[in-house]
């Protein structure tokens, strides 16, 4: 054999394998893949965003985002600079897919760091259509995961919760890109299996090695209400210390979002 | 005179062809009934595009208000009120039921638990009856879902306790956003935290929860109105196997206004029908002979169905008014036929022939008969004038069914006795005066009789009593007091009126009433008064500190206006972005000194860090202004014993000390608080509280809500300190006092803004919407009234425009009102001035009418006399007696005048041909009290006795039109042979002075008794 079939032929076994595997992969494990993939690119990773809504209120923040060092432990920075009555104000989030996330917030018109005590995760992020779940990911126990199709460039997921009770919706379902393992779209459906809510990766680019949505849409299709969010000064492995982490950096932001 | 019998003749000639032609009629317009709509809605008392109706639907949309179905629970025999385990877990369990209800595989309703298990809710009626008057009214029980399938209830804009927001303080000073009823308290103990919660949230205090705590009401928003009745009976089957301790009450006015819908129906199904029986049962005691009497009810009968048949073809809702039309219809078309019937009964025995006798009676009766059918219909059609759209319908189609009548008389009614009524039985009808009919109507004639003496002799008496009933009534319509409310449309002891009672006393009240207040957004402030204010707040900041650069600073800011305030196209945003860099210019140097200093320590690792380490970091920042190091470097010495944290604390707090001191900052301060939307701005939000509070003292409000009450309540939860465990009594007081201070509205516009932000991110997102537009540029303070009166609406608009007189707002804000208490004060103004305005045209079209029909404006007056009379005195009546002149009794004066003003010229009428007859008023005045006394007589009794059955009808409208109508008929019955017949004795001599050269009387008869032989 020469080396040019030898390699040929190698490179056909590690197609093979990786479509093989792919073909192979459990419900689970895709959702896996797609949280890291959407949640913890990187060890660490910055942006900056602007959110529109369809009334027209606008947000413009900054997220510095830390992965622990282990597990999947996370934490959250997030800057407002705009409008000018929010300038300055500041949210931290210590996310604990395990248990209860811990949250703080400063309203430097009030001169003012609170602790907000766990609590529902299914409530607007700063009046918009995104949810504080969907910034931060839901956790993958609180669901059972179903593969319902395999399309040529996406697995489409169906997402039933555990607790019923406890969400708005009866379940959701996900279309995942089948390379880069991001979430391209999210539908949820109420108890009467009508569709209300839509969440959307409506750009992608890749950053830093990382597929990266740089533009995401919600739809609220019963209060018939949007939000968008554009991203942009993404990067990725900054070398962000823990301790941007805390009440400190509350009352004085780093530099990391005021540059 | 041929030409008044024309019409008789012709029906006396082809009798089928007239009853044909009926019969077709009926058919035709009898066919439209299937087609009907009904229109429940006092909204429409309003045309559709009515300004004020149109506003309150710009507001309910602005501001995603929805009608709400009212559900009030109350206990009073547990020892802890509504907040015991077991009544809040029944009402989360009603909550998760009305969220749930959608439409069953079958169609029926359906509600489903949390285990996802589906029950069936079945609400077709049990009774027959109710049953059978659905199927004719088109009423389905299960309508409670829209087009699209979608349940009637808007279940996120639910309020219950189990899904309305709630900010309370959680373990280690934390703040807990959830629902106020998170989870059901399982023990009674937890109960009491969610009455505690509630009663500390001034937007449900008084709302949601009653504030003696033995109530609590769930507010359910429907889709359209016209759910509500549907929604209120599942909310009935939902509750009814509650018990006794929990009472559920339900209303609010969409309710009242749909049940009084469907009530209507009832109504009308049954006491129209009742009222035809009784009239028929009156008739028949006067005439004794079914066959007579079948032609007047068949009148009746025809005109209403003819006129209800054109209603309905015409494309017309049937409304609360057009649903009184058959009551309206009935008396007045059955008196024409009773005049007929009275005198065909006396002059058939002198014709022993019933042709001849029928065109003598025409003959006779045409002119009066017509004239009294014009008025009538001049006093209906004049509705057509007022504003509000149901009446102009209302008043055309009486007006319509009268001439109707009037034509079936002229018509049918001969064609009708010529068909079925045998001469043979006629004769033995009438040939034996004496017969048992003798007895009453000899007891009427003989009382007649006697009035008729009485008038002659006693004129001046009477005139003077009459005098002295004007002078009453006057004094009477002088009390009268405008008013309306459709829960009082129902009986005191109707479920409607005693929920609204009931929840008044606990609540603050159930009637919704929506201030708003929009800023005009040009009316921001201009260039000069931000310049104006931003001197005044530098001087007051920098005056001691910083005298310097603050002069530098405030001849930048007079640069600045100087050159960009004087152009048109002056642009804040511009203007700030130069002041900003000027500013920066300003702090120059030694501020981004201090700036650099304490984002380096900030990032200094705080654990193990000594002054020596900081020190040294410090030194190591290069290119610092030296100036600003040796200063800190000075004041850092009085820190030399601290490490770590607390020396980190310390050196950032000496950093802060001076960054508090730059310019930049302060024009960003600035620029948040002047470029502000109006309602993020604490000066409106202030005069928003003041006003909020001058509007909570007028006694009707119970309550008023507004975007400050969510902001106070989330400024203070945000804000408070929890105490330390170990407090001395003074400590914790002075501590108390402070958290109680901070239930205020922050003082700048940054702070309010976000402190709104917080609000903006709810569980229940956009709640505080409903309050202040996204745009924070309107806001809008729902007001709850514990009276739904007009009355009591209007008086708070009337304090509400008087206080913003005396208090001008801090800048412009267009007001107005919404919401459906205050449109019911709106239709109700129209409504008055409108029947007003109709009353006094028609009253001058009657009175012209008449004096041409008697060729005397003496006449013309005379006539008017006795409904002018009837019409003060029913009103004084109302005005004594207290009652509220509203929708029906508005509606009454048109049918008063229509009806009145038919006795008095009957009378008129027949007085000058008696006096032409007999050559003196004296000696008319016998004939005058027998035969035509006793027509108009009869005419009274029927109709008032007729309509009695009203007067048990489960809805007042109707009790009150039934009463009224029997009082008309009394008091004009009395003026027309009372007060006519004195003012007639007293003015003979002018009265009668033309009367005798005029011989057609005599003509009529002779001309008569000639065709008939």
């Amino acid at each position: 054999m020469s080396m040019r079939t030898l390699l040929l032929a190698g490179c056909l076994v590690a197609c093979l394998a990786v479509s093989s595997v792919a073909e192979e992969l459990s419900a689970d494990a895709i959702v896996a893949k797609a949280n890291l993939a959407s949640y913890y690119a990187g060890k660490d990773g910055t942006a900056k965003v602007r959110m529109e809504l369809s009334d027209g209120r606008t947000r413009e923040f900054a997220i510095l985002r830390r992965n622990a060092d282990a597990g999947l432990d996370q934490r959250f920075y997030v800057y407002f600079t705009a409008p000018a009555d929010v300038r300055k104000m500041a949210y931290l989030v210590h996310k604990k897919p395990g248990g209860n996330d811990d949250r703080w917030l400063f309203l430097p018109a009030l001169n003012l760091v609170k602790r907000i005590a766990p609590g529902d995760k299914r409530t607007s992020f700063v009046g918009s259509d995104f949810l504080y779940e969907d910034v931060s990911g839901r956790s993958l126990a609180e669901d059972t995961h179903e593969l319902v199709e395999t399309t040529d460039s996406q697995y489409v997921i169906k997402n039933t919760p555990k607790a019923p009770a406890t969400v708005e919706f009866a379940s959701y379902t996900v279309w995942i890109d089948k390379v880069s393992f991001l979430p391209r779209k999210a539908e949820y459906f109420d108890k009467r299996g009508t569709l209300y809510r839509r969440v959307a990766a409506t750009k992608v680019e890749t950053v830093d090695g990382h597929p990266t949505v740089m533009e995401s849409t919600v739809e609220d299709l019963i209060a018939g209400s949007k939000t968008v969010n554009r991203f942009t000064k993404v990067a990725y492995d900054i070398g962000l210390k823990d301790r941007l982490f805390t009440e400190r950096f509350l009352r004085r932001p780093p530099r990391e979002v005021t540059r | 005179m041929m030409k008044r019998l024309a019409l008789t003749n012709f029906s006396l000639r082809f009798p089928w062809v007239v009853l044909l032609v009926v019969v077709a009629m009926v058919v035709g317009l009898g066919s439209q009934f299937p087609k009907v709509a009904f229109d429940n809605d006092p909204e429409n008392m309003l045309a559709e595009d009515e300004a004020v109706r149109v506003f309150h639907h710009k507001v309910k949309e602005t501001f995603s208000l929805y009608d709400f179905v009212i559900v009030g629970i109350v206990n009073e025999r547990h020892p802890q009120g509504i907040f015991n385990a077991a009544t809040l877990q029944r009402i989360d369990t009603l909550t998760h039921q009305l969220l749930s209800l959608q439409a069953g595989p079958d169609g029926v309703p359906q509600v489903v638990d949390a285990a996802g298990v589906a029950t069936p809710l079945d609400l077709v009626p049990r009774s027959g009856f109710a049953r059978a008057l659905n199927v004719a009214f088109q009423h389905d029980p299960h309508h409670l879902f829209d087009d699209e399938g979608g349940s009637a209830i808007i279940g996120r804009e639910l309020i219950a306790p189990s899904v309305v927001d709630n900010i309370k303080q959680a373990e280690f000073g934390s703040l807990k956003l959830e629902y106020l009823m998170e989870h059901v308290p399982q023990t009674d103990a937890e109960a009491l935290v969610v009455r505690d919660d509630a009663m500390g949230n001034p937007l449900y205090k008084g709302t949601l929860v009653a504030e003696d705590g033995k109530a609590i009401c769930i507010y359910i928003p429907i889709k359209e109105k016209t759910f509500s009745y549907n929604v209120a009976n599942v909310v009935r089957e939902l509750t009814k196997g509650w018990g006794t301790e929990d009472e559920v009450h339900i209303t609010g006015l969409p309710v009242a206004e749909d049940t009084f819908g469907v009530e209507m129906l009832v109504q009308m199904a049954t006491s129209a029908p009742l009222a035809g029986v009784a009239i028929f049962l009156l008739l028949l005691l006067f005439f004794r002979r079914v066959s007579l009497i079948i032609a007047p009810m068949l009148v009746a009968l025809v005109s209403v169905v003819c006129t209800m048949g054109l209603l309905i073809g015409l494309g017309f809702d049937v409304h609360i008014m057009s649903s009184m039309i058959a009551i309206f219809l009935m008396p007045i078309a059955v008196a024409d036929a009773v005049h007929i019937l009275s005198e065909f009964f006396d002059a058939y025995r002198e014709f022993g022939d019933k042709k001849k006798t029928l065109q003598h009676v025409v003959g006779h009766l045409f002119r009066p008969m017509l004239y009294t059918s014009l008025t009538t219909i001049a006093g209906f059609a004049s509705l057509a004038t007022t504003p509000i759209p149901p009446v102009r319908v209302f008043g055309l189609h009486v007006a319509f069914g009268v001439a109707l009548a009037w034509l079936l008389t002229m018509t049918f009614v001969p064609a009708f006795i010529t068909l079925f009524i045998s001469n043979k039985s006629l004769a033995r009808l009438c040939a034996a005066p004496g017969d048992a009919d003798a007895a009453p109507q000899g007891w009427l004639d003989r009382f007649l009789r006697a009035l008729g003496g009485l008038t002659y002799r006693r004129a001046r008496l009477i005139i003077g009593i009459a005098l002295a009933v004007i002078a009453f009534s006057v004094v009477g319509v002088s009390r009268i007091q405008v008013n309306d409310n459709p829960v009082k449309w129902f009986t005191t002891r109707h479920p409607i009126r005693v929920a609204d009672r009931v929840l008044n006393d606990h609540f603050g009240g159930t009637y919704t009433a929506y201030l708003t207040l929009e800023a005009d957004p040009n009316a921001t402030l201009t260039c000069r008064d931000m310049a104006e204010a931003i001197r005044t707040r530098a001087r007051a900041r920098y005056d001691r500190v910083l005298p310097q650069p603050l002069q530098a600073f405030v001849a930048e800011v007079d640069r600045l206006e100087e050159k960009l305030c004087n152009t048109e196209t002056c642009s804040p945003t511009d203007c700030f972005t130069k002041l900003t860099e000027a500013a920066r210019e300003i702090d120059g140097r030694a501020l981004a000194a201090w700036e650099r200093l304490a984002d380096e320590i900030n990032y200094l690792e705080p654990e193990g860090l000594t002054h020596a380490a900081l020190l040294a970091a410090v030194a190591k920042l290069e290119g610092l202004e030296s100036a600003s190091r040796e200063r800190f470097l000075e004041d850092m010495t009085a820190y030399r014993e601290l490490t770590g944290e607390a020396l980190m604390d310390e050196a950032l707090a000496l950093c802060d000390h001076y960054l508090a001191l730059s310019f930049e900052e302060f024009v960003g301060q600035m620029t948040t608080e002047l470029t502000a939307p109006a309602f993020k701005r604490p000066i409106v939000l202030n005069y928003l509280q003041e006003l909020q509070r001058h509007i909570d003292g007028i006694a009707v409000v119970g309550k008023t809500s507004s975007a400050i009450d969510a902001l106070k309540k989330a400024a203070y939860e945000l804000r408070y300190q929890a105490s330390p465990v170990e407090l001395s009594d003074e400590e914790a007081a002075r501590l108390q006092a402070r958290n109680d201070a901070f239930f205020a509205i922050p003082d700048e516009a940054a702070a309010v803004g976000q402190v709104f932000i917080q609000l903006e991110g709810m569980k229940k997102r956009d709640a505080l919407f409903h309050l202040v537009t996204k745009n924070y540029q309107e806001a809008n303070i729902w007001v709850q009234l514990t009276s739904g009166d007009n009355r009591d609406m209007q008086a708070v608009v009337e304090q509400v425009e008087r206080y913003m007189a005396a208090h001008p707002p801090p800048l412009q804000l267009d007001v107005g009102w919404a919401g459906l208490t205050y449109l019911n004060v709106v239709w109700q103004d129209k409504m008055v001035r409108g029947m007003f305005s109709s009353l006094v045209s028609s009253f001058v079209v009657v009175l012209v009418m008449m004096m041409v029909l008697f060729r005397s404006p003496l006449f013309g007056l005379l006539a008017m006399a006795p409904l002018s009379l009837t019409i003060l005195f029913i009103y004084g009546l109302i005005g004594w007696m207290g009652k509220d002149y509203d929708m029906p009794v508005a509606v009454l004066s048109s049918l008063t005048l229509g009806l009145s003003v038919d006795f008095a010229i009957h009378f008129l009428e027949r007085a000058r041909e008696e006096f032409k007859l007999a050559g003196s008023w004296q000696k008319s005045c016998g004939p005058m009290f027998s035969e035509p006394a006793k027509a108009i007589s009869r005419n009274a009794i029927t109709i008032s006795i007729g309509f009695t059955p009203l007067l048990i009808a489960p809805l007042l409208p109707y009790r009150t039109v039934g009463f009224f109508l029997a009082t008309i008929m009394a008091v004009s019955w009395m003026a027309t042979l009372l007060v006519l017949p004195a003012l007639l004795t007293l003015l003979q001599k002018w009265v009668f002075r033309d009367v005798a050269g005029d011989n057609s009387p005599q003509e009529i008869t002779k001309n008569a008794k000639k065709e008939g032989a």
